[in-house]
């Protein structure tokens, strides 16, 4: 999307007398809150909100998907473990049973000065407060060769849905003894573990169809999330087959080659059966447009997820600069019960209890064999601050990993009907 | 005469870490924590951290939560709180937890129907 700013507020004078197309909105004296983006952060905001305040609020909710496939479990689709319609959920209770108001289109831009947010599809719609969890969008020549056009030839899989079955199905076409490239991303990005527990599935799934093949993994990161256990699972499960390249052996020093499937580290060429490049992330586009951003990210008061920006905007899940709290799922869904507290307390004088935070991530590293970090967290005056924390250690025993497994179908359970209702 | 304590008192001083044979102290405030009458709004706000591991119906490895019994939950939760009971996510969760914020848990998740 092309859309600035400065041409939307130049347009937006026009545009005020024009009526929404599909928004029913402002037609009455209700407080209004919009949230765009229906994933983690956003679905599960726009259903606090509209279920806590028992028809006070009119919630618009804008995405434009009518399925969201989560990022979480996207990595046991390839793995095997789920298919991919588990893993899809559609918006259809938050409307029915929630009265949500949603819109099926892309936001195109903020109009900070006038409160309302303008659509692809033409209109726009006001708001009272507005929530923006718009998750992540890619930082442009991040990977030298790469950009969002090689991305059929070399997927990125960091979004859900098609992106996930594509990188499947080029691992299940790799030649006997052919070689998996991953291009692991920078900090930050979501789900720190993410990377990693892929590599885990990627390679569960060649130890069955394809036991000669390799895996290097690209790494600019001295280390990462749950190292020591991935380590040591991989050693357990899939000896010899990956091979991990950290700045130390030219890791960072990496350039792709998307029409030759080539991909070059530290001036070494290997030819990729498979190259998976996750790129680094930045806020959603649209926190861009609205002018919440400060660098790549938008940063935000920990007590209720408001902008530093300007106070009638939150922004929630991977898109802020919060504190402490990785990018993950269940963070977004942890703020975003924080923030639907303050804004339901804004908007109608409802009581607004402190904050509170907490994550948990799970990982699969081998069928059964699961393993978990988390922590809860406070809001300080200066950010989302780690109070406490927890994480699985090596050498625990196969019932413990299977419980941690089992748990985590069940948190999968639990966080979608959180969200979807 | 001296009165027996009853189950729940000897549970939770169990969860507190303390001997079975409850002392008159302890059994007084065991009986204030006990006692404690849960807000439910808060409770309500609270529970919104529980749900993204428990669903109402529960699964196989996380428990359903609602419906129990007040005093129950109320000595479950001091139970992961003081290690008695072992679990590192919940006992981080309940470790954060208040008694004021226990009663308010077990008085939101007890009007709920299982
Ligand atoms: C491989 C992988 C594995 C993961 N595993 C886990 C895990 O096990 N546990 C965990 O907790 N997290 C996990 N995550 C992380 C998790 O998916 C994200 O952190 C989470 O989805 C963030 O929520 P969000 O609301 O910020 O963004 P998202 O959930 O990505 O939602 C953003 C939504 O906004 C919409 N949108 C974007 N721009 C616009 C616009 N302009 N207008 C309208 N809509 C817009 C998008 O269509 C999208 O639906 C994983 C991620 C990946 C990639
Ligand atoms: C990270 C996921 C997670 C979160 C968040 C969580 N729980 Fe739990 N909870 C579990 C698991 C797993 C168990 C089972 C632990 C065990 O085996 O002892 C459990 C067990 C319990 C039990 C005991 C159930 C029984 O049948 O004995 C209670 C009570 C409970 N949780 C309450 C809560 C409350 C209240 C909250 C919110 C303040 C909460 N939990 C948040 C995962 C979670």
């Amino acid at each position: 999307m092309s859309f600035n700013r400065r041409a939307f507020i130049g347009t937006a004078a026009a545009a005020a007398t024009l009526r929404a197309p599909m928004v029913r909105a402002g037609s009455h004296g209700k407080p209004r809150v919009v949230v765009v983006g229906g994933g983690a952060g956003g679905a599960t905001a726009a259903r606090y909100i509209a279920k806590d305040s028992a028809g006070e609020i009119d919630v618009t909710l804008i995405e434009p998907s009518r399925s969201y496939y989560t990022c979480f479990f996207s990595n046991l689709y390839i793995g095997g473990f789920r298919t991919i319609e588990s893993i899809a959920h559609s918006y259809g209770t938050l409307a029915s049973d929630y009265g949500i108001n949603v819109v099926h289109d892309w936001a195109t831009g903020v109009d900070r000065a006038a409160k309302s947010v303008a659509l692809a599809g033409g209109g726009r719609v006001p708001y009272d407060r507005l929530i923006l969890s718009p998750g992540i969008d890619f930082v442009a020549g991040s990977v030298a060769g790469w950009d969002l056009t090689s991305q059929n030839a070399m997927p990125h899989a960091y979004k859900g849905g098609s992106q996930t079955e594509l990188l499947k199905a080029q691992i299940l076409a790799m030649p006997e003894g052919g070689t998996f490239v991953m291009v692991a991303p920078p900090n930050p990005y979501r789900c720190p573990p993410g990377p990693y527990e892929r590599v885990s599935m990627v390679a569960h799934v060649l130890k069955q169809s394809n036991p000669t093949a390799k895996i290097i993994i690209a790494d600019s990161k001295a280390n990462f999330s749950k190292q020591g256990l991935f380590e040591a699972g991989w050693e357990a499960h899939y000896p010899g087959m990956i091979t991990r390249i950290g700045p130390d052996f030219g890791g960072e020093n990496v350039t792709v080659n998307p029409a030759e499937m080539t991909v070059d580290i530290d001036g070494e060429v290997i030819e990729a059966a498979a190259c998976n490049v996750i790129p680094a992330q930045k806020a959603g586009h649209i926190a861009d447009l609205a002018g919440v951003t400060e660098g790549n990210w938008a940063p935000v008061n920990a007590v209720d997820m408001s902008s530093k920006v300007d106070p009638e905007i939150h922004v929630l899940g991977d898109s802020a600069a919060q504190g402490d709290m990785p990018k993950s799922g269940f963070s977004a869904n942890s703020q975003a019960k924080v923030c639907a507290n303050a804004v339901r307390g804004a908007l109608t004088g409802s009581r607004v209890f402190p904050a509170r935070f907490s994550n948990t991530c799970w990982s699969l590293i081998d069928a059964d064999d699961g393993v978990k970090v988390g922590a809860t967290y406070e809001a300080t005056e200066e950010k989302i601050a780690r109070i406490d924390g927890f994480v699985s250690q090596t050498g625990e025993d196969a019932a413990t990993r299977k419980a941690t497994y089992e748990e985590s179908l069940g948190w999968y359970d639990a966080i979608t009907s959180d969200m979807f209702g | 005469m001296p009165v027996a304590p009853r189950p729940l008192t000897v549970a939770l001083a169990l969860c507190l870490g303390w001997a079975a044979a409850v002392t008159a102290e302890e059994e007084t405030e065991i009986g204030e924590i006990l006692a404690i009458e849960g807000d439910p709004e808060y409770g309500e706000y609270l529970s919104s951290e529980c749900t993204t591991c428990h669903q109402a119906s529960g699964s196989d490895a996380i428990p359903a939560i609602v419906g129990w019994p007040q005093e129950a939950f109320v000595v479950a939760l001091h139970g992961y709180k003081s290690g008695q009971r072992s679990h590192p996510a919940m006992q981080m969760i309940a470790g954060r937890l208040s008694d004021e914020e226990i009663a308010a848990l077990a008085a939101y998740f007890g009007t709920l129907a299982p």
